[in-house]
């Protein structure tokens, strides 16, 4: 490679790195404008509007698929929010969660399931959920570099921080999905009748009896962010905290939901695990697969939550 | 290493400044050159070093034997040691497992119950590329076509040269070894191509195929409960998926022997832009379809022993090609209807002299591929079959769209690939040329915008398609 030739492929990387500095500047402020401005739409919209409500809402849920399928906020009494997002687990919560007021005087419904424990590959992978938030919400910020989970390419592209979410903003900045400002962040499912017979074929293939030949062995990074809630709780006396596992179609194992029981009271954390209340029932119209109840089934769930609460402290 | 880890980001710089570094000894390069591509390979697995330094070791001393014998025989001899040693490497690591669950399912239909044979076996990374890599050297000195290495270093990076070690393309070594046993230079063409390339690809990669990935995935694991629509959709995704990982893989690999000074042959040539099978077969991994079409369909006797033969050929060398790719009847299956096929278009072109279809053609052969990919994608034949059933039924309901996000990406990426690839076509210049188009300048903008592409498109699969053959 003679000097020339150096000089010229300097050229291109010296340039590149510029150009696509400048360009992926440009594209993440834009976004970060736009995104500010969406309040529909899991991509980011309900990111915000949690943020938005979170310290004027009496009532919040927190947790997965299964949380924002299954807890209808509205029914269970209080008027709340349900803040629960698709594919996350106890990283992204536990990070949300630490986003409060600490002294505000609310009740949180915290939805965890046994799996996300005991489950050995769980990294915590699900925090980069928030990344849109990164370097703009101190506590998020704060989680996320905890968490490792970031790319260290970030630290100089900021657009992946929009990674995978970009088109999804755009369409709900310029076609909002709803009426936010009626929303309750509650999604049930309702099944169609076309429906029923792909659910009735899951529901039948559904056996979970291998789930007790594992040693359940809890996994220790998941743990941690449990701890994270707990010392948060502990700073919060005005916060009352409720930990739910809800329903789930055919639960054939219940070590693993003793021994979270067990990690739970050992925290002192208040934990209360419906995963077997429709065992018995074989009435397939309470759901839509084997993990997430239909609207009959959440609303049956809301329901018996909100008697009992109605009968206790909470 | 993955092209697409940050790993690989570090160790190709390094790599490249040492290299161009060491520019007044070409014997240093090499020497830097196989050190790093055994890191490369190491990285994921150093125990089966051992397995490459074995094969190259193994065929440098067989081809110089080969050269030297004296007459036909005894040149033959040392073929077959070389024949047999590769092969029954890959026999026993390859398809050990598979034969030996073949024959206890055959006894055991026949009423005699057999013990389980099979043996918990790791697939060696890029055994089946290596392997062909040095099977062609030890035939092509046996049939004169080229000389022994007497570079034992030269000859180890032929058989290790990191861009092409794990998942090829499968090099010839008339082609490879010349340039490795001479001085490389450097020019700005090979840098704007080989940058060029090796950003398309990883667009085509991480950003394409994996975007497909996530839709095709979610589908073909729960392929029971779907519709025809949905399951036609996710198939077409991933005929898609695998070209786009492939061919990007691919690019990445060429590009980065270019930024070496080396040129590699070229693998992918816009594949479902053909009219007919055979066509496809031309433009479809390239390095593989040419390699079985020397050294096995034309070794059988390829079209000169009458028609028959030729037909049998055909079949038996898809058949065999479809079982490279894995342990599996659903390969087998895949090659098959590939010979089939091809054997349909060889007797219709005789039939009705022509040399192609018209522009139905298109059609035909993206469907006859389509339905083979649900065999190659699919855990085993009673799904494929289960698959193919649901979507021949026309039962096209509602699409299953799963996240609403990752499905309207990969539509948008899909598109974005196809009109990249449409471009390149009628711009008639390869796309392992097409760098050269740019000034510095243009080239440093096309690959920013394919950075900012990737950072608001990349997904995580873990590996590419074709690391598993």
């Amino acid at each position: 490679m003679n000097k020339e030739i150096t000089k010229k492929f300097l050229k291109i990387v010296v340039l590149t790195l510029l150009i696509s500095y400048g360009l992926d500047k440009l594209v993440f402020f834009s976004l970060n404008k736009i995104s500010d401005k969406v309040m529909t739409g899991q991509s980011i919209g309900k990111l915000n509007q949690f943020l938005s409500v979170k310290d004027t809402t009496a009532f919040l849920v927190f947790g997965n698929s299964r949380a924002n399928r299954h807890i209808d906020v509205d029914m269970v009494g209080h008027k709340g929010y349900n803040m629960g997002i698709d594919g996350t687990g106890i990283a992204y919560n536990s990070a949300l969660i630490n986003t409060l007021t600490e002294n505000k005087k609310q009740f949180i419904l915290v939805h965890i399931d046994t799996k996300n424990f005991f489950d050995t590959d769980y990294e915590g992978a699900d925090i980069r959920g928030l990344k849109t938030k990164y370097q703009r919400d101190t506590n998020i910020t704060t989680a996320l570099e905890k968490s490792g989970q970031l790319s260290v390419l970030q630290q100089f592209y900021y657009s992946m921080n929009y990674n995978g979410n970009a088109i999804g903003i755009i369409k709900n900045y310029f076609k909002p999905s709803y009426n936010y400002k009626t929303y309750n962040g509650y999604d049930p499912i309702s099944v169609s009748a076309d429906q029923e017979s792909m659910r009735d074929i899951v529901l039948s293939n559904f056996a979970s009896d291998k789930e007790c030949l594992d040693n359940h062995e809890v996994n220790t990074m998941a743990l941690d962010y449990l701890k994270s809630i707990k010392t948060f709780v502990e700073k919060s006396p005005n916060k009352t905290f409720l930990f739910v596992t809800s329903p789930i179609y055919n639960d054939t194992c219940d070590l693993d939901n003793i021994k979270l029981a067990k990690i739970m009271q050992d925290l002192g954390l208040e934990y209360r695990d419906y995963s077997n209340l429709y065992k018995e029932s074989k009435d397939n119209s309470l759901w839509k697969d084997a993990t997430h109840m239909s609207k009959k089934g959440a609303e049956a769930f809301s329901k018996l939550l909100a008697e009992k609460f109605k009968n206790s402290k909470y | 290493m993955l092209f697409n880890s940050i790993e690989y980001l570090i160790f190709l710089p390094i790599v490249f400044i040492i290299y161009w570094l060491l520019k007044n000894s070409y014997k240093n390069q090499n020497i830097l050159l196989l050190i790093s591509s055994y890191v490369f390979y190491g990285w994921w697995d150093y125990r089966f070093l051992s397995l490459i330094m074995f094969s190259s070791f193994l065929d440098y001393f067989v081809g110089q034997k080969i050269e030297q014998a004296i007459g036909e025989k005894n040149k033959k001899r040392w073929l077959l040691v070389s024949l047999c040693s590769n092969l029954g490497l890959l026999g026993v690591f390859k398809y050990y497992n598979f034969f030996a669950d073949s024959f206890a399912s055959t006894m055991s239909t026949m009423g005699w119950e057999v013990n389980d044979l099979t043996l918990n076996i790791i697939l060696p990374v890029g055994i089946s590329f290596y392997t062909f890599q040095t099977l062609s050297y030890s035939i092509d000195i046996y049939r004169g076509q080229i000389k022994a290495s007497k570079d034992i270093v030269s000859f180890f990076t032929f058989v290790s040269l990191f861009p092409q070690l794990v998942a090829g393309p499968i090099e010839r070594a008339s082609n490879l070894i010349p340039q490795i046993e001479k001085k490389r230079n450097l020019n700005i063409t090979l840098i704007k191509t080989g940058v060029f390339q090796i950003f398309i690809g990883l667009f085509r990669k991480v950003a394409i195929a994996d975007n497909l990935g996530v839709y095709v995935d979610s589908v073909y694991a729960n392929y029971e409960i779907h519709n025809s629509s949905t399951l036609l959709v996710a198939t077409v995704f991933y005929a898609f998926q695998i070209y786009f990982d492939f061919s990007g893989y691919s690019d990445i690999a060429i590009g980065s022997a270019k930024l070496f000074g080396f040129n590699f042959n070229r693998n992918f040539n816009f594949p479902y832009f053909s009219k007919t099978l055979t066509e496809f077969w031309r433009r479809w991994h390239m390095s593989l379809s040419f390699w079985l079409r020397d050294y096995l369909y034309i070794s059988l006797g390829g079209n000169r022993k009458g028609i028959v033969i030729t037909y049998r050929n055909l079949l038996l060398t898809m058949l065999l090609g479809g079982l490279w790719h894995g342990s599996s009847w659903n390969f087998v299956i895949w090659g098959a209807i590939h010979g089939l096929f091809l054997s349909f278009e060889k007797y219709t072109f005789s039939a009705l002299k022509i040399k192609t279809f018209n522009a139905f053609g298109y059609i035909y052969t993206f469907i006859v591929v389509l339905i083979a990919w649900i065999f190659f994608r699919a855990s085993d034949l009673q799904s494929a079959s289960i698959i193919v059933t649901e979507i021949l039924s026309f039962n096209y309901g509602s699409l299953f769209i799963g996240d609403i996000n990752a499905f309207v990406n990969a539509v948008l990426l899909i598109s974005i690939g196809f009109l990249i690839d449409l471009k390149i076509f009628r711009s008639n210049v390869s796309l392992e040329d097409y760098g050269v188009r740019f000034n510095t300048v243009k080239l440093s903008i096309i690959v920013s915008i394919i950075i900012l592409m990737l950072c608001l498109f990349y997904s995580t699969a873990e590996n590419f398609i074709y690391f598993q053959f």
